[in-house]
């Protein structure tokens, strides 16, 4: 491959990373040339870690904590809360929850010296009392409700169910009414001491900074370093599925169906994730004779679709969307799956889907969120962007013609229909 | 931003966009919106969006779009007001990313002007086969729209607010229409289209004197009679409503819509900014920190403000026996604002976070192009820093005074049939 592009790209993902004394992570990518800054200070903990020893005490979760904990975060001891605190310097502040990490976010074009103290200040100093974590049940509460509204969140988690015996990943990243509920902020407090630790974060900078910017604001903050012991246990989870099928009912226009592969998981392999990702484009994507098939037969609207998720304990493939006829859109699925494990994966497709996702790791290169998105990502999983092309321009057809002789097999497979409720 | 006449109502704006990974050129039609042609120009982008003449098939574009890095076509249509858009837009890496070395620009640029002037047309006809598998696919997206139950919620209110007015006319048009259209009927709404539209091209991280060119050469080819895009309208104050809607869901659903009954002035526009971030939107907004943090009502209510419709909208997801509660939550907090003390801290927090978000604006392809595009459509073309000089300016009584404006004119409730929500 030439590579004057490839250079391009080398320069285009440079950044500095380093790591202090206290254990902290700090990533910054200088973009001077754009106006603001996108800030993440990101925990390695989210939703699937529901047991864990700190300092020789075991601790069991129930379901949706790190989330709830996203969420308390923004308040501090004062009554004040955080999005109070950026309202003084404009910056634009968020927070998230993902099956493996928590991150808390800004965006700002002024005050960024300010904002970053914010930011590293409330993460770092946690406050909750038995009030403000009842408050917040009622909350999250309704946040539980609009997503139990969703039909493709509700697809997902009932794969998972169908999937997995024990894995985390089946219960929802919030959590349920009930199991939000026995939160308490001894809890709460227990999960920071655990993964709110310097050595569990990182701080990743993207846009209109400097490096001594960021380990400024870091030494202004004071992290301490924290001595915790803690031990994560992954819940053992058999090879087999949990169930073969659910049905659900929704207020819906047509049927929604799934079809769901478990895998055995490779947590943080780069070449594992690539050939994942081009195996869902390689059988529905738009560029797909079986794609076409099923949109012309009017069996799927564009927005059928095929994912895959990895992570500590999981790996899996769901392709799912509406359509009218369930039971066809399996068949055919099935069989095309069948002839690619046959037959393998065509020369020319194969550097067509490439170019394709080549394409997207370009295109996240041009914006501050999503260059400090992906650092930060990249970070948890051992690698830099750059790895990840890198990764992608040395994957072969032999590499997922080798991957097909054990993935997508039916004997691990299960599926989920959502049918309109009456 | 260079802005320039190629022909009668055909305008080429050229925005910088050096620093991004990516080129895009985007190309709007703009005419008057009809009921009797919504449906046409729904299905019409899904159409042409398949192919064009020097690639018809749909895989095979599909293929070379992929090809070429993941470029990405899209054809759109909408409603902006009383006006019709159709948009078709092309974006993809730069040449300088090209790992084969290939020239992706010129390439992005003859699939553009492809598919928006030598559309895949024989005898004076779409493929009629192509429109019968886009009419079932336009089907669904009509019938689909009770999945999204909070954009539900809102297109409901929208057609008690608009009732039969242009503006209200459906971006994906209407169930009832869709089967009348022949192939010869969607060519002649195309042919309507290029002859006819106001047409304004804007150019990002590509070479502007050949998309110029490229335009030029086409639009020569046309027998043009331009119509002029309608004048935004705001509707005229009426006796409120106020709906509930069965629906068996999870969360119930409320939307708020008033109107200011007249389109505000291009030099009103920052104070209603303010006005609507001191409401809800902003966390510091009064309907944040008081309707969902301190009440605990609700994840999200939101509000936005349409200044080419003169419409406030909120809206909400709320349990369903706090629906009522949550409608007089918001009222409350909107009355307050409109007879008591707007704080000096509040004016400056939502200064700030505006600020903030208009120097962003350059910071991002798409919000550029939303940015500019909303200009031209108000005839405004004021730059983001232009938008912040006026902010700096705005008072208490502005925003005020742009509070009064709004006057309440439907609320719509999806409840679940158990009960919930008991007003009439």
């Amino acid at each position: 491959m030439p590579n004057a592009a490839l250079e391009n790209v080398k320069s285009a993902t440079w950044h500095s990373k380093i790591v202090l004394a206290n254990g902290l992570t700090v990533i910054v990518c200088e973009m001077p040339q754009y106006k603001g800054v996108h800030a993440i200070y990101g925990t390695n903990y989210g939703s699937v870690v529901r047991r864990f020893n700190l300092n020789g005490t075991d601790y069991t979760l129930p379901a949706g904590v790190a989330h709830f904990l996203e969420h308390k975060m923004f308040e501090n001891e004062d009554g004040q809360d955080a999005f109070a605190l950026y309202a003084k310097t404009g910056a634009n502040a968020n927070a998230y929850t993902s099956f493996d990490k928590t991150c808390y976010i800004f965006s700002a074009t002024d005050n960024i010296d300010e904002s970053l103290d914010i930011l590293l200040s409330f993460v770092s100093k946690p406050y909750f009392t038995k009030e403000t974590v009842e408050k917040e049940q009622g909350i999250i509460g309704q946040e539980i409700k609009m997503y139990d509204d969703s039909a493709e969140w509700r697809m997902m988690f009932a794969m998972f169910d169908c999937l997995y015996h024990t894995c985390p990943v089946k219960d929802d990243i919030a959590g349920s009414v009930e199991s939000i509920a026995e939160i308490t902020p001894q809890l709460l407090y227990a999960c920071c001491d655990a993964f709110y630790c310097p050595q569990n974060m990182v701080l990743s900078v993207a846009g209109n900074i400097t490096v001594q910017q960021v380990l400024d604001a870091v030494q202004r903050a004071e992290i301490p370093a924290k001595e915790s012991a803690v031990k994560r246990y992954v819940e053992e989870e058999p090879a087999e599925i949990h169930k073969p099928h659910i049905e659900l009912t929704m207020a819906v226009s047509q049927p929604i169906f799934g079809l769901g592969f478990k895998e055995t998981p490779m947590p943080n392999d780069i070449r594992t994730e690539i050939i994942c990702d081009m195996l869902t484009e390689l059988l529905v994507g738009d560029t797909t004779p079986l794609y076409r098939k099923l949109y012309d037969e009017g069996l799927i609207n564009p927005g059928f679709s095929g994912e895959y998720l990895s992570g500590e304990g999981y790996l899996n493939f769901i392709f799912a969307g509406e359509t009218k006829d369930p039971a066809q859109v399996e068949k055919l699925l099935r069989a095309e799956i069948t002839r690619l494990k046959t037959q393998g994966v065509d020369e020319e497709m194969f550097t067509c889907i490439k170019n394709m996702m080549l394409g997207d790791f370009v295109t996240n290169l041009e914006s501050i969120d999503d260059v400090a998105g992906d650092l930060a990502a990249a970070h948890f999983k051992g690698r830099t962007t750059y790895d990840e092309i890198a990764a992608l321009c040395d994957i072969t057809v032999q590499d997922l013609n080798n991957a097909l002789k054990t993935m997508l097999n039916p004997e691990r497979s299960a599926t989920v229909i959502i049918k309109p409720k009456a | 931003m260079q802005r320039e006449q190629i022909l009668p109502g055909v305008y080429l704006t050229s925005l910088p966009a050096d620093k991004f990974k990516r080129s895009r050129i985007s190309i709007n039609f703009i005419m008057p919106g009809k009921r009797s042609t919504a449906t046409s120009y729904a299905l019409l982008p899904m159409v042409m969006e398949r192919g064009y003449e020097a690639c018809p098939d749909m895989t095979q574009l599909s293929i070379k779009l992929a090809q070429l890095y993941g470029a990405s076509l899209g054809v759109d249509s909408g409603m902006q007001g009383p006006n019709r858009v159709l948009n078709f837009s092309m974006v993809g890496i730069k040449d300088d990313f090209a790992f084969g070395g290939e020239a992706l620009s010129k390439e992005y640029a003859d699939i553009l002007f492809g598919v928006a002037f030598h559309p895949d047309v024989k005898n004076g006809a779409f493929d009629s086969e192509a429109i019968e598998i886009e009419k079932d696919k336009l089907r669904e997206v009509l019938e689909s729209e009770i999945n999204e139950k909070r954009i539900y919620c809102v297109r409901q209110a929208r057609r008690k607010f608009f009732g039969d007015d242009e503006s209200g006319i459906e971006r994906y048009g209407y169930l009832d229409d869709i089967d009348p259209i022949t192939p010869q009927q969607l060519y002649q709404a195309y042919l309507n289209m290029v002859q006819t539209a106001a047409v304004e091209v804007l150019v990002m991280g590509a070479d502007a004197q050949s998309v110029k060119t490229l335009l030029v050469q086409q639009l020569q080819k046309i027998d043009r009679c331009l119509l002029q895009p309608a004048q935004p309208h705001a509707m005229p104050v009426t006796a409120p409503q106020s709906c509930v809607e069965p629906l068996p869901t999870e969360q119930g659903k409320v939307c708020m819509l008033f109107t200011t009954a007249e389109i505000l002035k291009n030099e009103d526009l920052s104070k209603m900014r303010m006005a609507i971030g001191v409401l809800g939107g902003t966390p510091t907004s009064r309907l944040f920190t008081n309707v969902r943090e301190k009440q605990s009502l609700c994840y999200y209510c939101a509000s936005s403000y349409s200044h080419i419709n003169g419409m406030l909208s909120i809206d909400s997801g709320v349990e369903h026996k706090n629906a009522e509660k949550l409608q007089q939550a918001v009222l409350a907090e909107l009355d307050k604002l409109k007879t008591e003390e707007i704080t000096q801290k509040e004016i400056e927090d939502v200064k700030r976070t505006l600020y903030n978000s208009l120097d962003a604006v350059e910071d991002n392809l798409p919000s550029i192009e939303n940015w500019y595009m909303g200009e031209i459509m108000r005839g405004s073309f004021k730059t983001p820093q232009q938008v912040k000089q006026e902010i700096a300016m705005v008072s208490e009584g502005d925003i005020r005074a742009m509070l009064d404006k709004f006057t309440l004119q439907v609320t719509y409730t999806l409840t679940n049939t158990k009960g919930g929500a008991a007003h009439a």
